[in-house]
């Protein structure tokens, strides 16, 4: 049975929200932007396991495990959707800086 | 301090490191090599969690099915793949409110629990029972979503859009 610090994992997933957070208010490429929002969600998904790993023997945890898995799939259909937006802004634009989108704006 | 607390610090650490190394490093193939090294880190904690099934999914889907993506994604869209991007530097602004976030994430929604506490582990013919039983609408929800998710991805690239 291993023993692990409870307090860490909170501040782990902490410290990763706030990662993404800071990565998709600076980066201007698109692509920066996807991974930015991938760290975040994958601080999210260790919440699950962690709160799934620690729930009291006997109890429900085994449904953070099974959302964790859903959510790994949210996350995979998400990069799907947003590599397409690439590629239409691509052929659009010939870039893919988020600061010439500016289509919508007007 | 025991083994496993020494692997969760040193994986933590690379965790937060490589995270941050791959949105301020200026070539974007730098960028998924850390990634990639950020996702397998990831899957190396849910190892030390007891969570086998999800550490799994985790290099499956991630170190592998989404970093290739990223990777084909920047090979389409660039002329040389190995081109810097434009420097944009770290503002104070945005990195005040990341750090403000922590901040809050830590003191203001944390009343910690302290100290070590045994990690349960799960059979993973377990997680898939209940996948497959009391989550069987969310895995549902799962398949339409991602069903949706293609579709509106073939839309937006078909040829001919103007």
């Amino acid at each position: 049975m291993t023993a692990l610090p409870l307090a860490g994992f909170l501040a782990l997933s902490g410290a990763l929200l706030a990662v993404g957070v800071f990565g998709l208010l600076t980066r201007r490429n698109f692509i920066l932007i996807l991974i930015a929002v991938e760290v975040a969600m994958n601080a999210t998904i260790l919440n699950f396991v962690y709160f799934a790993a620690f729930a009291p023997a006997g109890g429900a945890g085994i449904s953070g495990q099974a959302i964790a898995v859903v959510l790994i799939g949210f996350a995979a259909t998400e990069v799907a959707v947003g590599l397409a937006i690439v590629l239409g802004l691509n052929r659009l634009k010939g870039t893919i800086n988020v600061a010439q989108a500016t289509e919508l704006k007007e | 301090m025991s083994l496993e607390e020494l692997a969760f610090l040193l994986l933590a650490a690379v965790a937060v490191g490589t995270g941050v190394a791959a949105l301020l490093v200026r070539e974007l193939v730098h960028t998924i090599l850390w990634i990639s090294v950020f996702f397998v880190d990831l899957s190396a904690i849910y190892f030390l969690l007891s969570a086998p099934f999800l550490g799994v999914l985790q290099l499956g889907v991630y170190a592998g099915a989404v970093t290739v993506l990223l990777l084909f994604g920047i090979m389409v869209t660039r002329k040389r793949i190995f081109s810097r991007e434009a420097a944009t530097g770290v503002g104070p602004v945005p990195l005040a409110l990341a750090v403000v976030t922590f901040i809050f994430l830590v003191v203001a929604l944390g009343q910690f629990p302290s100290g070590a506490a045994p990690v349960q582990s799960y059979d993973p013919s377990a997680l898939s029972g209940a996948l497959f039983g009391a989550y069987g609408p969310w895995l549902l929800l799962l398949g339409l979503i991602m069903l949706g998710g293609v579709s509106g991805a073939i839309y937006l690239v078909r040829e001919g859009r103007e």
